[in-house]
């Protein structure tokens, strides 16, 4: 059985009269230890879906089961990363990280030890002390990271994450979370409007039609593991970047007309 | 730039601020010595010896702790309800949508209009200017932590029950430190207000407190007693203005990052 099983899902905005689809019939499934990738031009309705999925929009119809149990509002069984970071300013980089495990109503002890074994995956463990003020965009994201790991959801839910970041950190990123999840193995979905990235991380990438979104596109990448940044100059992995955007370009210039 | 960092320029800076008081005061003091002022007039060097009597005999902290209980005793009632209820109706927009009419309608009023309805109702005594200042300190904590609480990132929230933290604990943990920053700011204006309604109801009705020594002193020409109540206002003022601050400083440790002299 898959992990996640995502079955017609269906999404429609009412803005007053207007009735816009966002998301159409829309079909996904994901195995237990995959790394899938969503791109698609902006405003397709990508990361619409992985909120719905986060519980924290409603959708219109069709079925989402997650380890064969139906989703129902926001859990910890599926952990949401963001492209803003959501870090507490008022806490601590080590409060940030134990706060899931607060919640969870672990030991104070407990949660400090589990807090720290992340921070340490991060490579951030000399800033356990500092506030979220005091990091760069690329730290406050690993915090980030390190905080949604700390809590042991089923899925990552990962909504454009480096999205925020400066080109160079943002490669840097990439690099560091593919050797985290080389580590830790987690089930991930993955939006982005970043190919390379899409590439570069995934086992598997779909590509988002414009508005309504459903998937125009699957492609398979069966690049080696563990990726090294140097696999960005491979010939397989120009052949992927031409087949996903040679699907991405048609919807990029569609959802460009309806804006323009 | 850290101002913590630059000890000496932050002195300086201080100092700077001083520069005006002190020219206005030297000023005073040579055109009242000069002779042919006007008797309101007094040289500071007077105001000081009386503000010292006054503080020796007991008479100036008699009415300072009269004036205190009232200006405290309304500002802990109007900040309590005015924190309580604003955070309320910004998590809750059927309570934000039953205030806000009555809010809107009344908060331009000066509060001070309705004392006499107050002592009509509770009498000339605390009661009613306690009851005055709460009301004058409601409405900025109230419009702070509602705009406090309304303005939470969304994210925040998101993330929070994300985790599967429940309502209570998101509201605990997440939107009250959320909003702290700007439910002191209320806090801050209200204090401020707390003693300037204190001082103005004491002007109009009551039998002790500083602003019953400023209306008293004026009726019978000393102003040298008028100065020293002034003068006790204003440090009382200044000293609650600045341990909010200080205060504000140690709560909000991670929120101030950055922002000088953490304000």
């Amino acid at each position: 059985m898959a992990l996640l099983e995502v079955r017609e899902l269906d999404k429609i905005f009412r803005r007053g009269t207007r009735i816009v689809q966002a998301i159409d019939r829309f079909s996904l499934t994901v195995e237990e230890g995959e790394f899938v990738a969503i791109v698609g031009p902006s405003g397709c309705g990508k990361s619409t879906f992985l909120h719905i999925l986060g519980g924290f929009e409603p959708h219109d119809a069709g079925t989402m089961l997650l380890n064969g149990a139906p989703v129902k509002g926001p859990g910890p069984d599926r952990g949401m990363l963001f492209q803003e970071f959501a870090l507490y300013p008022w806490r601590s980089v080590i409060g940030n990280v134990a706060w899931g495990l607060e919640v969870q109503g672990k030991a104070k002890a407990e949660r400090t030890a589990i807090a720290e074994r992340y921070l340490k995956l991060v490579g951030l463990s000399a800033f356990r002390d500092a506030y979220p003020a005091e990091l760069s965009g690329g730290m406050k994201q690993r915090v980030a990271l390190a905080r949604v790991l700390a809590f042991e959801p089923r899925i990552l839910l990962m909504d454009e994450p480096f999205g925020a970041l400066d080109a160079q950190t943002r490669e840097l990123m990439q690099e560091e979370l593919n050797a985290i999840w080389q580590q830790t193995r987690n089930t991930v979905l993955f939006v982005t409007h970043d190919i390379d990235e899409a590439i570069y991380l995934a086992d598997r990438v779909i590509v988002f039609t414009a508005r309504p979104g459903r998937i125009k596109d699957e492609v398979r990448i069966k690049l080696e593991r563990p990726r090294r940044i140097d696999v960005k100059k491979t010939a397989a992995y120009m052949g992927y970047r031409n087949r996903v955007w040679d699907s991405l370009r048609e919807e990029v210039l569609k959802a460009r007309e309806e804006f323009e | 730039m850290s101002a913590a960092a630059q000890p000496f320029s932050r002195r300086r800076r201080a100092l700077l601020g001083l520069v005006l008081p002190l020219a206005a005061v030297v000023a005073w003091e040579l055109r009242a010595r000069a002779g042919g002022a006007p008797s309101y007039l007094i040289a500071p060097s007077v105001i000081l010896a009386t503000t010292w009597e006054m503080l020796v005999s007991g008479e100036l902290w008699q009415h300072t702790r009269a004036s205190l209980v009232r200006a405290l005793g309304g500002y802990a009632l109007g900040g309590a309800c005015g924190i309580a209820l604003g955070l309320l109706a910004g998590i809750a927009r059927p309570v934000e949508r039953f205030y806000d009419p009555i809010v809107s309608l009344t908060y331009p009023v000066p509060k001070i209009v309705v004392l006499p309805i107050l002592i009509a109702w509770l009498g000339a005594g605390d009661a009613s200017k306690i009851a005055v200042v709460t009301a004058a300190v409601f409405y900025p904590t109230f419009i702070n932590s509602l705009y406090g609480a309304k303005g939470v990132n969304r994210l925040y929230v998101w993330s929070a029950r994300n985790m599967g933290a429940s309502p209570l604990r998101v509201f605990a943990k997440v939107i009250l430190p959320a909003a702290l920053p700007q439910v002191l700011t209320g806090l801050r204006i209200g204090l401020a207000l707390a003693f300037i309604v204190t001082v103005a109801a004491e002007m109009q009705n009551s039998r002790g407190g500083l602003g019953h020594l400023i209306i008293t002193a004026e009726d019978s020409l000393r102003f040298d007693l008028m100065y020293a109540a002034i003068i006790a206002i204003a440090l009382i003022g200044f000293a609650g203005d600045r341990a909010l601050l200080a205060a504000r400083r140690r709560v909000l440790a991670g929120q101030t990052i950055g922002k000088e002299g953490g304000q």
